[in-house]
């Protein structure tokens, strides 16, 4: 019966919480619970909610636990939402995962990999606090370091930054080529016509998927502040 | 800038006759003079579309937006099915130019880095033809597409890993957090900071400055001044305003200004920060660099709630 308290009571500090909660300070007020504790009460939790179908789970992100609707209510709970839900461009989405992976990195570091200026996109990226300034190079010149914020893990889902998939070995790309690399790109690889031959439509739409302007990553809350 | 749309299709031929002409719009709205691409593509002239055959018929003129050279070298490789470690160079070279000349009869502008790149192509085409054997040279041995291939490589591991980070279930798109009372919105031109400790340690350092060094040894401090103290009176400051200076917490009408009385200030906004209490301004200037005052405003808590909230932590 107390744990069964615990459990509520664990489920009602995330639920009204408006950030991530870490399991320490669920621990500091929920009475007698080991931060320990906590990760087992979640875990019943969770499959509390899976057993009844709910439409809901408690995801472990940016360091603490946050009840999330399941993706399968994605379209649903749009609706809901004023604004467009999240976008990032291509472009954006290149940027920020070389600043992930890089972190601290150099404007012109990420520039080198992706060989175009980036200026604007990271611009847009700081404004959508989804990149930070990790500080300055202390080289010539000093130039900014950048950083993925918090709002960052909280907004892909990861707990930590460790919790990103690792990268794939460049030999292994070499061995397997530029062909079968992206699964959708992927599959338009395999009917793409011999050269020459003019190309299916589809083969540019795909060139296009999540191609869209900058201005519109709507949908972005106020998330993460100083801790 | 980074988006250039290239003249897809007619790499399969510049004869073949395609009804229409449809521009799409680089995923990047490039703001800049210099690529001023978007004011062209979007009051397309099918008449100026001067392709190489001089047909009068319109073109279909599709423009996929690549994310730069790279990204067009990596399209065009897969569009010739050959191995990334072996490009043909010669052939993809061609291509390569043939884009750009597109674009150019187009009057659309080409970015510098795409120029950049063909001169690249074009110096290792030159370095493949030379005969093997003229060894003055230090970079002999080396396939002078080394380089190349290794920045494609490069760059094809983040593309992956952007394409990773899409397929997520990102917040906002396809997950929804629930949310207790949603924090307030940061005021015009300002944002909150999210800072570090090096950061913290940084404004501390400059806080200190302005209070003066207690020079005497056994120097006895009569009436302590604790944290507690000082978060009562930094709400204070907030019960009639929603914001104050951060410099203006600093004062204390009954004391000098002394190195113990910021640094407990500085704990109490630290902590009244970590109770939510309070929240952070500082704002950004056009480089989203946090500079000049910093700024705190009050949260939208229920009066004397966080004095209980106080009470629970010391």
């Amino acid at each position: 019966v107390e744990r069964i308290e615990k459990r509520r009571s664990v489920e009602a500090l995330i639920l009204a919480s408006s950030e991530p909660v870490p399991g320490a300070r669920l621990a500091e007020l929920v009475p007698g619970a080991s931060p320990a504790e906590i990760r087992a009460l979640v875990d019943e939790l969770n499959a509390e909610y899976a057993e009844q179908g709910r439409s809901f789970q408690i995801g472990s992100v940016a360091g603490g636990y946050q009840i999330r609707t399941l993706p399968e209510f994605a379209d649903l709970v749009q609706r809901l939402q004023p604004g467009r839900p999240l976008r990032l461009s291509r472009a954006a989405l290149e940027t920020l995962a070389i600043v992930a992976y890089r972190q601290p990195v150099t404007r012109a570091e990420v520039e080198h990999v992706r060989g175009v200026d980036v200026g604007a996109v990271l611009k847009s990226l700081l404004e959508r606090r989804l990149v930070r300034i990790a500080g300055h190079r202390e080289v010539a010149g000093r130039p900014l370091l950048y950083g993925t914020s918090r709002r960052f893990l909280e907004v892909f889902g990861l707990e930590k930054l460790d919790d990103l998939p690792a990268l794939r070995e460049v030999e292994e790309l070499a061995q397997e080529g530029v062909l079968g690399a992206p699964p959708d790109e992927g599959a338009a690889d395999a009917e793409a016509p011999a050269p020459g031959a003019p190309a299916p439509e589809d083969e540019f739409d795909e060139a296009f998927e999540g191609a869209e302007p900058d201005e519109a990553f709507e949908g972005a809350e106020p998330g993460a502040k100083l801790h | 800038m980074s988006a250039l749309p290239v003249v897809g299709l007619l790499l399969g031929g510049p004869r073949s006759p395609i009804l229409g002409v449809s521009f799409l719009r680089p995923p990047d709205v490039p703001k800049k003079a210099h690529s001023g691409m978007t004011t062209t593509a979007s009051q397309p002239n099918p008449g100026s579309a001067g392709v190489p055959g001089g047909a009068a018929a319109p073109y279909a003129v599709k423009l996929p937006a690549f994310e730069g050279p790279l990204d067009l070298l990596l399209h065009l490789i897969r569009l010739n099915e050959v191995e990334i470690t072996d490009i043909p160079i010669a052939r993809i070279c061609e291509q390569y130019l043939e884009y750009l000349e597109l674009l150019r009869e187009l009057n659309l502008d080409v970015a510098g880095e795409y120029l950049l790149m063909a001169a690249t192509l074009a110096w290792i085409k030159s370095r493949m033809l030379l005969p093997p054997d003229g060894s003055e040279d230090e970079d002999e041995g080396l396939d002078p597409r080394a380089e190349l291939v290794a920045r494609l490589l490069e760059y094809q591991r983040f593309k992956e890993a952007s394409e990773e980070l899409a397929a997520r279930p990102w917040l906002g798109r396809d997950v929804f957090a629930a949310r207790g009372p949603e924090p307030q919105p940061a005021p015009e031109g300002e944002r909150e900071i999210e800072v570090g400790l090096f950061e913290l340690v940084e404004a501390l350092r400059r806080a200190l400055r302005s209070a003066p060094t207690e020079g005497r040894a056994h120097e006895i401090e009569t009436e302590p001044i604790t944290v507690r103290e000082r978060m009562i009176e930094v709400m204070r400051l907030l019960e009639t305003r929603e914001s104050v200076a951060f410099e203006e917490a600093l004062a204390d009408e009954r004391r000098a200004r002394s190195r113990a009385l910021v640094v407990a200030t500085f704990l109490a906004v630290l902590e009244l920060t970590r109770l939510a209490a309070l929240r952070i301004f500082q704002s950004v200037g056009e480089d989203c660099v946090p500079r000049g005052p910093i700024r705190l405003v009050r949260m939208g808590i229920a009066d004397g709630d966080w004095k209980a909230r106080i009470a629970d932590v010391m």
